[in-house]
C-alpha cells in the first residue's frame, strides 16, 4: 500500500485534463509563455558568451589582457549589478611605460596596447560619429584574430597619419569597402587609409571594440591626437603557445606590481577575458529573466487557480476515493501529479516555442542562439519546481477533505 | 467471497460529540455493540438518532471522541489515517444511499475503483471487476456510465464496487433510501445473498419492512441503543434462510415471491424486470 500508484494517478490526472481542456489549455499557456522566455534568455545568453570565448580559444589561449582597475568585487550579484560601464569612463591606470617594460622584459611575447579615441570622423560625402577609432602597435594583429580584406595593417614602414577601417566604417565614410589611399578627416588631421578589414560581424569581443565600424591608427599617432592624454584601455599580451604565456605571467605580473606600486590594474587570461562582456550581457539575461519569472510566477498561480476550481468540483470524488480507501498521501499524489502534468506540458511546449523564438532572433543578431542541456533541464527544473510548488496546496487541500462532508455534498 | 479475516467489531462506550458550548449534543452516547461474523445487522431509528454517525464510525470515515472501536480485535482509534485507509481498502465496503459513483468513469471502472488502493494493476482492476459485474448481470452495461443507468442498476454498481475487494464487512446507509419499493427488493435480495455466503453486513433503514431481511435489528433513540434483538440465530443452513426471505414475501408483492423463493432462477427474471420496471 506504500506504492504512489503514478501510473494510475497519471492515467486520472489524464482523463480529467482531457476533460477541462480549454482551461487546462489557458493554464499551460501560462507556464509556456514563462519557460519559453527563460529558453530564450539563456540560449541567448549561452551563445553571447561563447561568442567571446571562442575568439578567445581561437588564439588558442595563448592570450592574456592587462586591464586597468581592479576586479570590482567577487560577489556575482554586485558583479550583474553594476556591469562594466565604469571602465569607460574612468581613467585609467595603465600607461605607455607599462607596455615598454612588458616588451623589454619578454622581448618573445607580442604586447600591444589598446587606445580608443571618440570623435567624428568625415570625408566630404559623409560624417561618421558613431565610429571609434583605436590606436595601437602593429604587433595588435598578433593578439587579435583580424583578417585584412585588401591592402594592409598597419606595420612599422606606414609611419605617420594612416589607418586601417573596418568594412562598415569604409562603406559609411566613403561609400565603397575599397577606398585605399583616400582620406578622411580626425580631430582636425587628414588620415590617409591604407587597408580595409574583413567583415567580422563581431561587434562583441574582448578588445571591446566592433572593429567593423572602427579605424586603427599607430599608437603614436594615437598620442599625438589626443595630446598625449589618451587613455590605454587594456593591454594585450599573446605568446606562441600556452605555456611560454603561462609562464611569462607571473613575470609580468610582478614587472607591473613594481612599476605601479599598487594593484591598480589585473591581468586575465583564458576564459576570464570574456568576462566583462558576457557580464554585461548576463546583467542583461539576469533581468530578463526575472521578468520571465515573474510571468511564471503568474502561471503558477493560474494552476493553482484551476486547480483549485477542480478540487471543488470534484469534492464528491474525492470523498468517495477516501471511503473506499484512498490515503491522504494518495489524494495529495493524484492531484499534484494534475498539476505537474499541466506545468511539464507546459515546460515541454514553452522550450520548443524557445528554441524556436530564439532561433528566429539569432538571425537577426549576430550571434546565435546555442542550445545547451542545461538549458533544457532549467526548463524542465522551472517547470516541475512550478508544478510543485503551486500544485501542492490544493493537493493538501483536497487531501484534507472530511470524507463525510465531502459526501454529502450530492454532486 | 469468503471473509479472509474474521472482523469481530467490538464498541465501547462510544461517544461523538458535535458542535462546541451549548450547542453541543451527542449523536451517539454511549453506545456498546459486539458484532459477530456472518451477522446482518439492520440499524432503524428515528431521523438524528445517529444511525448514520455510527455507520461512518465503523467505516472508519469517522473517529469517535470517546470509547474504544475495536476491528478485529484492534483498536481503531490509534491507528493512522493511512492505516486506517488500508482498513477501508481492504476490510470495509461501503454502500451509500445515493450510490455515489463517480460520475465520469463508466460502471466497470467505478466498480474497479477500491482495487487501485490495493495496487492492482488495471488489467487485472478491471477483470475482476468484470466478473463481480457479472455475479450481478451487469455485464452488458459495464461500459455505460453511471447517468445511463436506473436507480436500482446504480446501486447494484456500488454494491458490486463494495464488493470487489473482497470486504469482511459491508456497510450499507439506507441502500434503499432512493429507490422504489421494486428495485429495494431487488437491492436486498442482493444483500441477502451475500449475507448467505457468509459476509458481514450492517446496514441502516428508515423502512421497517426491510428489517425482515436482517438476523438482528438495532433500533437507536438519542445516539442510543435501544433495543437489539436477534431475529434468528446465524445460521448456515439453507433451510432457514430461504424460509427468512419467505417470510419477508408474504408481506411483499407475490411478483417478488417467485424470484426470492427460486433464488438460481432469479437471474434471468430480474433481468426481464429491470428492462422493464425502472426508469
Amino acid at each position: 500500500m506504500t506504492k504512489l500508484l503514478l501510473r494510475d494517478h497519471f492515467d486520472t490526472a489524464r482523463h480529467s485534463l482531457k476533460r477541462t481542456r480549454m482551461r487546462t489549455f489557458l493554464t499551460t499557456i501560462g507556464i509556456a509563455i514563462g519557460v519559453a522566455c527563460v529558453t530564450v534568455i539563456l540560449s541567448l545568453a549561452t551563445g553571447v558568451t561563447s561568442v567571446i570565448n571562442k575568439q578567445v580559444d581561437d588564439m588558442g589561449g595563448t592570450v592574456a589582457v592587462v586591464r586597468p582597475g581592479v576586479e570590482s568585487s567577487s560577489d556575482s550579484l554586485d558583479r550583474l549589478l553594476n556591469p562594466t560601464i565604469t571602465q569607460r569612463f574612468s581613467t585609467s591606470t595603465l600607461s605607455s611605460e607599462d607596455v615598454k617594460a612588458i616588451k623589454e622584459q619578454h622581448p618573445n611575447l607580442h604586447v600591444a596596447p589598446v587606445m580608443t579615441l571618440m570623435g567624428v570622423m568625415s570625408t566630404p560625402q559623409a560624417t561618421v560619429d558613431s565610429g571609434s577609432v583605436m590606436a595601437t602597435t602593429p604587433e595588435f594583429i598578433k593578439t587579435t584574430d583580424l583578417p585584412i580584406e585588401s591592402g594592409q595593417f598597419i606595420d612599422d614602414d606606414t609611419t605617420g597619419k594612416v589607418a586601417v577601417l573596418g568594412q562598415q566604417l569604409a562603406i559609411d565614410l566613403f561609400g565603397t569597402n575599397n577606398p585605399i589611399g583616400q582620406t578622411f578627416t580626425f580631430r582636425g588631421q587628414a588620415i590617409t587609409v591604407v587597408g580595409i578589414l574583413k567583415r567580422l560581424n563581431a561587434p562583441v569581443n574582448y578588445n571591446s571594440v566592433d572593429f567593423d565600424k572602427t579605424a586603427i591608427i599607430r599608437y603614436d599617432l594615437g598620442g599625438d591626437l589626443s595630446k598625449n592624454h589618451a587613455q590605454i584601455q587594456q593591454i594585450n599580451i599573446s605568446a606562441a603557445s600556452d605555456e611560454t604565456l603561462q609562464k611569462a605571467l607571473p613575470s609580468v605580473e610582478k614587472k607591473l606590481a613594481e612599476l605601479h606600486g599598487e594593484r591598480d590594474y589585473q591581468v586575465v587570461a583564458g576564459e576570464d577575458i570574456s568576462r566583462p562582456a558576457s557580464q554585461f550581457f548576463q546583467a542583461v539575461g539576469a533581468t530578463m529573466a526575472a521578468i520571465a519569472a515573474v510571468s511564471l510566477v503568474v502561471g503558477g498561480i493560474g494552476i493553482m487557480n484551476i486547480m483549485l476550481v477542480g478540487v471543488a468540483e470534484r469534492t464528491r470524488e474525492i470523498g468517495i476515493r477516501k471511503s473506499v480507501g484512498a490515503s491522504n498521501l494518495m489524494i495529495v499524489v493524484q492531484f499534484l501529479t494534475e498539476s505537474l502534468l499541466i506545468s511539464l506540458a507546459g515546460g515541454l511546449v514553452g522550450y520548443v516555442l524557445g528554441v524556436v523564438l530564439a532561433f528566429l532572433i539569432g538571425t537577426f543578431i549576430y550571434f546565435a542562439p546555442i542550445y545547451t542541456w542545461e538549458v533544457a533541464l532549467i526548463a524542465l527544473g522551472i517547470s516541475l519546481l512550478v508544478g510543485i510548488l503551486f500544485g501542492l496546496y490544493p493537493a493538501l487541500r483536497a487531501a484534507r477533505k472530511d470524507p463525510i462532508e465531502s459526501l454529502r455534498q450530492y454532486r | 467471497m469468503a471473509a479472509r479475516k474474521t472482523p469481530v467489531i467490538q464498541l465501547q462506550d462510544l461517544v461523538k460529540k458535535y458542535g462546541l458550548g451549548d450547542a453541543a449534543h451527542k449523536a451517539l452516547d454511549g453506545v456498546n455493540l459486539r458484532v459477530d461474523q456472518g451477522e446482518f445487522i439492520a440499524i432503524m431509528g428515528p431521523s438524528g438518532c445517529g444511525k448514520t454517525t455510527l455507520l461512518n464510525m465503523l467505516g472508519l470515515l469517522d473517529s469517535a471522541d470517546e470509547g474504544t472501536y475495536r476491528l478485529d480485535g484492534k483498536e481503531v482509534e490509534r491507528l493512522s489515517s493511512a492505516r486506517r485507509a488500508t482498513i477501508r481498502a481492504e476490510q470495509i465496503g461501503i454502500v451509500f444511499q445515493n450510490f455515489n459513483l463517480i460520475e465520469r468513469m463508466n460502471v466497470v471502472e467505478n466498480v474497479a475503483l477500491p482495487l487501485t488502493y490495493h495496487g492492482i494493476s488495471r488489467l487485472k482492476r478491471l477483470e475482476r471487476a468484470s466478473e463481480v459485474l457479472k455475479s450481478f448481470h451487469l455485464t452488458e452495461r459495464e461500459y455505460y456510465m453511471p447517468w445511463q443507468l436506473s436507480g436500482g442498476q446504480m446501486q447494484r454498481v456500488a454494491i458490486a464496487r463494495a464488493l470487489v475487494n473482497k470486504p469482511s464487512l459491508i456497510l450499507a446507509d439506507e441502500p434503499t433510501g432512493n429507490l422504489d419499493s421494486r428495485s429495494s427488493h431487488v437491492i436486498m435480495e442482493e444483500l441477502a445473498e451475500l449475507h448467505k455466503r457468509g459476509n458481514t453486513i450492517i446496514m441502516v433503514t428508515h423502512n421497517p419492512n426491510l428489517t425482515s431481511y436482517a438476523s438482528r435489528v438495532i433500533n437507536m433513540l438519542d445516539g442510543k441503543i435501544a433495543s437489539d434483538k436477534k431475529i434468528r440465530v446465524v445460521s448456515e443452513s439453507k433451510p432457514e434462510k430461504i424460509t427468512l426471505r419467505s417470510k419477508k414475501t408474504s408481506k411483499k408483492d407475490d411478483e417478488k415471491a417467485e424470484t426470492t423463493t427460486k433464488k438460481p432462477a432469479s437471474l434471468a427474471e430480474k433481468r426481464t424486470r429491470k428492462k422493464g420496471g425502472k426508469s
